[in-house]
């Protein structure tokens, strides 16, 4: 098929099977920051943004995303500053590998996920073998902290 | 040469009709969140010749309120039905049981027609459907058709429906002071499958049930209703304990667990009374000791 | 000169390209015209191969080539390969020993053509009794893994020694231990078991080969010790050692098992067979079955103390389960070094430690952070626990009296100029006590607070490790473009921040702007070795040759490059302690276990960049507290049954416990830094911590991890009385003694 989208604001079109997953079709564009990981959904590297809603890459199919408004990590500078601003000033990452699903999770908060509690649950299924959390948490509350500002200026 | 991997023809309906005629295709699958489709796909356990999506049938998404019953769309996410307002309001069991499922990017894509359409055991809607006595509404070529979730689930991952059929809506009664309550038992990770899920409804006037509804998931190859806790009906509240009891342990009977990861059979089986029990405490009021 | 070292705490040197998705890991690699490698991996766990019929494969288009063992012997012989002891094959040649080893390889131009090719390849076996129990495979009358495991190159092990031996370790003096235990006031002999376990890192393992003009060979991929991966590459692959060069780029994790064994190897092997670049990606579920993963343990503890409760001896027996292969472990023991050290942590007039490690036909059996020291220190410090209460003291007093100070011998005889076993101990215990108590707080991911109903309890488990001094490797100081400077180094960023180290401590030492310092990973080919990222030495030995680099930039005059090598060090090493206490609470209806929060006192020195070693001891913590609770690759019959991370559940956001740290600061470390080991540290004593918690909690003993709300269901509800349902089935009490003891005497294990 032949697929119709936007990526990070600008028009993409790949020739891809329909049955192919939407992580391999952006990195097969190049769009390496989504890494594979689990493959099944579990782990979260592959997080992106579907018409603002984070899925699983590797599960989702190419043919669901035709026509789709996507973002990757590659777009989170543009998309969510804040976030990605957050993430390098509380060291929100060791090894790297986890960090562009944690960034793009933290990117699709809504206002409700307010304290670390709520963090904590919604980051739940991005996994971290390295930190223990604790700073990807603390990015996060610092990165929702910022768009509230944005929103409201004091 | 033989080629690899074949591609699947993708098709995307706009309405109920032309995807029940899609589905008559010979090896047509449906998908809507995608994410058991897609997973199955992509590891090679699923092959199918043609995808129908049902993502862009405006009907399938309308999630409304109608005599004595709330319609939700099969398509609706489960992030959206664990948020919406009046499902938590009105019947939060399936809303915990939403809330419950895989992972917040599940959730985002997942949908309420999905969940109970896989019949996976494991799954935390079936029993909170069962429990709330929902009506599946199904369309086919032979029409339409309403089931209830035992009816349309008839074991281990396998419903009765027809290729050709799909499910359209989810229809959940709603009747005014009816408590429903959903407990899942996950002790190792919170997002893990749970190793027995429990769902209760309850209907109580002045202090005595009227109406008791229980469900348990996780201990058979589907959700089971517990018929035991209509037994409830009209035991005064300083009978509750010992009554709940006793229908916990016919739910503990009635559960046909299999050894797995989560537990041992014999473990599932003694987890299914305490969870029968502390989920039917807490849905007639009582208090219980929950985590 | 003497070089100031100010702490900086700007941001990763990595931190924004890691955040914009720019970094590039081994995956993200394809050279131009690559083939695609997929591996034919074994069924079954142990078999005669007996035929390859790969014609359906072949003829699938875009498959290139079926690759067999035999193609690679003929082309480069028959080395074997493995990094200390060399005993496993690149592809099984005539026997399969584990369900998941490499039979065969398809290339194909495509990875999705290679996977799905590599389904088609039929393999027919004669299958043989698999050996799937580490003591009976040291017993009599087991099948053998390999014929003559002795005759490989670099084996630990001799005719003498059973033949499933993989490796024995054994320190200590036991028939001491015995007169020391004959005339302690208390002794408790108890067995643990721990169970195998995968580093749980996110990025599968990845690597792609170029050939190389002469007969040469590039390699890129997930490896760590880049070093020793270019030696045994060329080896076994009959190469010069500069005919293999690795490439520099970032890990994805590591934790141990990123070593790099057969898989790296085999894809330069294919590479230069098929004369074209070649990319072997593995998928993680591959990855989690067909690697290596840790030690399962059987731990025998005996351990006494006078009628004071201090500690008088201590006998460790330990039988680890190693798999079908040795190779992956890299110290010369081919043993586990955590528990050569294990009875460091205190004063004891004698003790004993017995380490055997059988080969069995699982999966090979590698390194874990810290390998070998969290199955001790679960074993080691639940029976500290089991004889406080057998002797009638508190499990801190017992702890606190043997704990090891400043001027102490340690149990091997080393003198410790400062141990602060008491301040690190007293650390946690007050900070714990100072915190809400654990009734009135939540785990952070957790909605509910904790029932009334549950049962609460404390527990309290000490580690204590060395920080060895400065291990060799080398730097190179030269000036970029723009008057930067640009330092190269030989080993990886794992994900610790040892290149944002790097930097700091270069830009402070030559009073610098750190972001006019490029730090940059190079080829083997440009600096002469590091060892590879591991055992917690990463800081330790750079910081010592920043501090040369420095030097000799200054002394060279600042304008030319300058590379350094350095050599062992030979400095003092330094103690750490690490003390935690874990909170929990358990429902005595269902067995749960809530960990509501750990504490950790960390013994350290100077920290150079505090939020990458508080991540490294949360991490740790994190890892420890999965190694307790949840984590079991659940290996049976020869298969991995949690081959992927549905079924291997890794802690999440929302389940780890509250996790405070208090850092008993002002001590000496090792090297111009002053630093002390961090990496492997506080995974260690978690597990021991929360299980003497639970015991607490309920006046039962769970001696197998994980601790599963099961296990503790049937503790408390089992029809034994209380002895856990694993430990009721378990008919071999003293067995892991017997076993340890028969083959540190050379003989075959008991009947």
């Amino acid at each position: 098929m032949k697929m119709h989208a936007r990526v990070n604001g600008s028009p993409f079109v790949a020739e891809v099977p329909a049955t192919s997953s939407l992580l391999e079709v952006l990195r097969g564009a190049g769009l390496t920051g989504t890494k594979e990981g689990c493959r099944i959904g579990v782990c979260g590297v592959c997080t992106v943004l579907v018409d603002n809603r984070p899925v699983s890459s590797c599960l989702y199919l190419a043919g669901c995303a035709d026509g789709a408004d996507i973002w990757t990590v590659e777009g989170m500078a543009e998309h969510a500053p804040s976030v990605v601003d957050a993430f390098v000033e509380c060291e929100g990452m060791q090894c790297g590998i986890c960090t562009p699903g944690q960034i793009v999770a933290v990117a699709s908060m809504g206002p409700d996920v307010r304290d670390e509690r709520d963090v904590r649950h919604y980051l739940s299924g991005n996994l971290c073998r390295c930190t223990g959390y604790g700073t990807i948490v603390e990015a996060a509350l610092d990165a929702q902290a910022r768009r509230r500002d944005e929103v409201a200026p004091a | 040469m033989t080629e690899s991997s074949g591609d699947a023809a993708f098709l995307v309906p706009g309405t109920v009709e032309a995807a029940v005629e899609a589905l008559g295709a010979a090896g047509a699958v449906a998908l809507a969140g995608g994410t058991s489709i897609g997973l199955m796909v992509g590891q090679g356990l699923l092959a199918p010749s043609v995808l129908v999506w049902l993502g862009r049938i405006p009907e399938l998404s309308v999630l409304e309120e109608e005599d004595g019953g709330m319609s939700i769309g099969a398509t609706t996410t489960l992030a959206a039905l664990a948020a919406h307002p009046r499902v938590r309001a009105t019947v939060p069991a399936l809303a915990d049981a939403a809330a419950s499922v895989g992972n917040t990017r599940v959730r985002a894509v997942a949908t309420i027609g999905g969940a109970v359409g896989h019949a996976d055991p494991r799954q935390d809607l079936p029993p909170a459907l069962l429990a709330l006595d929902a009506r599946v509404e199904v369309a086919g070529r032979r029409g339409r058709r309403r089931l209830a979730i035992d009816e349309l689930i008839d074991g281990f991952m396998s419903t009765v429906l027809d290729p050709d059929e799909v499910i359209t809506a989810v229809r959940v009664p709603l009747v005014v002071g009816r408590r429903s309550c959903y407990l899942r038992y996950t002790p190792g990770s919170a997002d893990d499958y749970p190793t027995v899920a429990a769902a209760a409804t309850a209907d109580v006037a002045d202090g005595v049930p009227t109406a008791v509804r229980l469900a348990i998931g996780g201990a058979g190859p589907a959700a089971y209703l517990v018929p035991e806790a209509e037994e409830l009906r009209g035991v005064p509240e300083g009978r509750w304990a010992s009554a709940t009891a006793e229908v916990a342990e016919s739910a503990a009977r009635r559960a046909d667990p299999v050894d797995d990861r989560l537990g041992s059979a014999a473990y599932k089986r003694r987890m299914v009374a305490v969870w029968a029990r502390r989920v039917l405490e807490r849905c007639l009021g009582a208090e219980g000791a929950l985590p | 000169m003497t070089l100031a070292w100010p702490r900086v705490a700007g941001p990763r040197v990595d931190a924004r390209d890691k955040a914009t998705g720019a970094t590039r890991y081994s995956a993200d690699v394809e050279p131009e015209g690559a083939l695609h490698a997929a591996v034919v991996r074994s069924t079954v766990p142990h078999a005669e191969v007996l035929a390859v019929d790969a014609s359906a494969a072949l003829a699938i288009r875009g498959v290139t080539a079926v690759v067999t063992a035999q193609d690679l012997e003929r082309r480069f012989g028959d080395e074997l390969c493995g990094r200390r002891v060399r005993d496993m094959p690149l592809l099984a040649r005539d026997k399969v020993r584990f369900s998941g080893e490499g039979i065969a390889v398809v290339l194909a131009t495509t990875r999705q053509v290679a996977e799905d090719a590599a389904a088609l390849v039929v393999v027919e076996y004669r299958e043989l009794t698999p050996v799937l129990d580490a003591l009976a495979a040291l017993g009599p009358g087991s099948p053998r893994v390999h014929e003559a495991p002795w005759r490989y190159d670099g084996a630990v092990v001799d005719q003498s020694h059973p033949p499933n031996l993989q490796s024995e370790l054994v320190e200590g003096d036991p028939v001491a231990v015995d007169e020391v235990l004959g005339r302690a006031a208390h002794v408790v002999t108890r067995t643990y078991r721990t169970p195998s376990g995968h580093q749980g890192y996110l990025e599968p393992q990845c690597w792609t080969a170029s050939p190389r003009p002469g007969g040469r060979v590039a390699l890129l991929g997930t490896v760590k010790a880049p070093y020793r991966l270019r030696e045994q590459t060329a080896k076994t692959l009959g190469l010069a050692l500069e005919a293999v060069e690795i490439d520099p780029v970032p890990l994805g994790g590591d934790f141990g098992g990123k070593g790099g064994v057969v898989d790296p190897t085999l894809c330069a092997a294919l590479a230069l067979w098929a004369n074209r670049p070649v990319r072997l990606a593995l998928r993680a579920g591959e990855d989690m079955s067909a690697t290596d993963a840790r030690h399962p343990s059987v731990v025998e503890v005996s351990v006494g103390c006078d009628a004071d409760g201090a500690l008088l001896a201590l006998r460790v027996d330990a039988v680890f389960d190693g798999g079908a292969y040795a190779a992956v472990k890299p110290i010369p023991s081919a043993n586990l070094h955590g528990m050569a050290e294990c009875a460091l942590g205190y004063r004891l007039e004698a003790f004993s430690v017995r380490s055997a490690i059988a080969y069995t036909t699982t999966l090979p059996k590698g390194h874990m952070r810290a390998p070998g020291a969290p199955q001790a220190a679960f074993a080691i410090e639940s029976a500290l626990d089991e004889l406080a209460s057998a002797a009638g003291v508190s499990p801190v007093e017992l702890r606190r009296r043997s704990v090891l100070s400043g001027g102490d011998r340690d149990a091997y005889g080393h003198v410790w100029d400062e141990a602060r076993g008491a301040e690190t101990l007293d650390a946690a215990l007050e900070a714990a006590d100072a915190a809400p108590r654990p009734e009135d707080r939540e785990r952070p991911g957790r909605r509910r607070p904790v029932p009334s109903g549950w049962r609460r309890g404390r527990g309290v488990a000490l580690y204590a490790r060395p920080t060895a001094p400065p291990a060799t490797t080398s730097l190179r100081l030269a000036p970029g473009d723009d008057g930067r400077l640009v330092v190269e180094l030989p080993f990886p960023e794992t994900g610790t921040g040892s290149h944002s180290v790097v930097r700091d401590e270069l830009a402070a030492a030559l009073g610098v702007d750190p972001e006019n310092v490029e730090v940059r990973q190079v080829s083997t080919g440009l600096l002469p070795y590091d060892p590879g990222v591991g055992a917690s030495r990463v800081t330790v030995g750079l910081t010592a040759a920043v501090h040369q680099l420095a030097s000799r930039w200054w002394e060279s005059g600042g304008t030319e490059a300058v590379t350094v090598e350095t050599g062992s060090g030979t400095d003092r090493p330094a103690l750490s302690y690490c003390a935690q206490v874990a909170d929990v609470a358990v429902d005595p209806e269902t067995g749960q276990v809530l960990v509501s929060s750990v504490v950790t006192a960390a013994d350290v020195a100077s920290v150079l960049r505090p939020r990458s070693h508080r991540m490294q001891i949360d991490g740790g913590t994190v890892m420890g507290y999965g190694f307790a609770c949840l984590e079991d690759l659940l290996e049976r019959d020869g298969q991995v049954w949690a081959p992927n991370l549905a079924e291997l559940r890794l802690p999440t956001a929302a389940d780890v416990p509250s996790l405070r740290t208090v850092l008993v600061e002002g001590g000496r470390g090792v090297g111009p830094a002053n630093v002390k080991a961090v990496g492997e540290l506080t995974n260690v004593p978690t597990a021991a911590a929360i299980a003497n918690a639970v015991a607490e909690a309920t006046g039962r003993r769970v001696r197998q991890l994980p601790l599963t709300a099961e296990r503790v269901f049937w503790a408390l509800h089992g029809e034994t009385g209380g002895e856990t349902g694993d430990e009721a089935r378990d008919e071999a009490r003293g067995e892991a003694r017997n076993v340890a003891r028969g083959v540190a005497r050379g003989e075959e294990g008991p009947a």
